[in-house]
């Protein structure tokens, strides 16, 4: 019987998740200008100290400001109306905060959207996943750095990190929602055991594998020799067909052959500061608005009058397009809190 | 092909399974089966039948079986 978080229970989200479905498939494949997700990062603060943060949590950096729940609100109203149908809370680690985090939930109003939460695991015991599912939360992504508990702990800056998160996935699994184990693959671990051993493992526990590929970006800014070479990204597209489970947003997820691609998705997917700036992507730390200053609609419109954001890439612009890593992501301490403006960094030639 | 192969063919697809994982097989009951591979099964239902399957029975559509009784409001007979 499905769970109350099941997409057969939201009306709304089948709706918009069928549009994108059809838009994909008469536009060849590809997600060109449609809206598909918000990633919403709404405090930055977090327990671990990993090596990669894309966020420079580990710096303290705004670690305590927090997006208001009326804007939440109001960003979640704009969202849906606007098609999008994804819904990624992220930090920072958000169950460091549950209080909050439920008051966030009830104002993004989850049972219109695919809500998920991207955490580190460390406090997701079984409880926590018991009100999860509860609140109408479909997935939850947890990042696991190895199958070796030592390597995880050391990369996170936390004993017991890997213990946790591993324990983690399983009461996600338990209580019914949809369990994804996040890996963040590079140049340096694409053709190791470690990787392969996450794999396995994930494939074992029938779990989703979401991929990430790493980028030069946070705490890993300007360090090109992690970023994937034609060599990696060829054994990707390998890995991809032997497993069934492994997603990558670029990745086209209808496509039963496992090897088109839907696209680069910057602004079909955007990425929301808790200081309400609004960036193309995650990791891609170019603003093209803020939310309490222009609607949402206006920013979209915006975002994809560039065309480096509304051309397809069969490429992940932050984490494989060398020309466009170092044209537009080496500002010097360009970080989520401080990226660069779309006005200022882009010529006249590069909006349509 | 007649339509109940047609219709087996779908799930067969778009799940990567057997027909022998057909009976009594429900939504969320394989990994394959999530909201991502209900759509696109939705969408290979359409393009097989020629047909296009209105959001409430998106929503009703949780089994294999149910599938079929649906499929009947579309003048198809599996």
């Amino acid at each position: 019987m499905p769970i109350a978080s099941s997409l057969l229970k939201k009306p709304k989200l089948v709706k918009k998740l069928k549009a994108f479905y059809d838009y994909v498939n008469n536009n060849d494949g590809k997600v060109g200008t449609k809206t598909r997700g918000i990633d919403l990062n709404f405090n930055n603060a977090c327990n671990l100290r990993c090596k990669y943060c894309f966020t420079n949590s580990p710096k303290g950096d705004h670690v305590k400001e927090y997006l208001d729940y009326d804007a939440i609100a109001n960003l979640a109203d704009q969202a849906d109306e606007l098609g999008y149908f994804e819904f990624d809370l992220q930090g920072g680690e958000l169950l460091l905060q549950p209080k909050k985090l439920f008051k966030v939930l009830e104002a993004i109003k989850p049972e219109r959207f695919y809500m998920y939460l991207t955490t580190n695991g460390y406090y997701l015991d079984e409880n926590m996943a018991k009100r999860l599912a509860e609140a109408n939360v479909s997935r939850v992504s947890v990042s696991i750095d190895s199958m070796d508990e030592k390597i995880h702990d050391e990369i996170r800056g936390k004993k017991d990190s890997w213990r946790r998160a591993m324990e983690g996935l399983k009461h996600v699994k338990k209580y019914g929602m949809d369990p994804y184990l996040n890996i963040t693959v590079g140049h340096y671990n694409a053709h190791t055991d470690h990787l392969k051993q996450l794999l396995d493992y994930s494939k074992d526990q029938k779990y989703k594998t979401l991929l990430n590929v790493a980028v030069p970006a946070g705490m890993w800014q300007k360090a090109e020799d992690i970023i994937c070479d034609d060599e990696d990204r060829k054994y990707l597209r390998k890995i991809r067909k032997d497993y069934k489970n492994l997603v990558r947003n670029i990745w086209n997820p209808f496509d039963k052959t496992n090897e088109k691609i839907l696209g680069c998705t910057t602004v079909n997917r955007l990425y929301i500061t808790p200081i309400g700036d609004v960036l193309v992507c995650p990791y891609v730390h170019i603003k093209i608005g803020n939310i309490f200053e222009q609607s949402l609609e206006e920013i979209v419109k915006f975002g994809f009058s560039i065309k480096h954001f509304s051309n397809h890439s069969d490429l992940c612009l932050a984490g494989e397009d060398k020309e466009f890593i170092k044209k537009f992501m080496t500002k010097s301490g360009q970080t989520i809190f401080k990226p660069a403006l779309a006005k200022d960094i882009f010529s006249k030639e590069d909006f349509i | 092909m007649n339509n109940k192969e047609k219709y087996n063919k779908s799930f067969i697809d778009t799940f990567s399974i057997e027909k022998n994982a057909l009976n009594n097989l429900e939504y969320n009951a394989i990994t394959e089966w999530d909201s991502i591979g209900h759509m696109t099964l939705i969408g290979e239902l359409e393009k097989t039948f020629d047909i296009s399957i209105e959001t409430d029975d998106i929503i009703d559509f949780s089994s294999y079986e149910k599938g079929i009784d649906i499929l009947k409001k579309y003048k198809i007979e599996i």
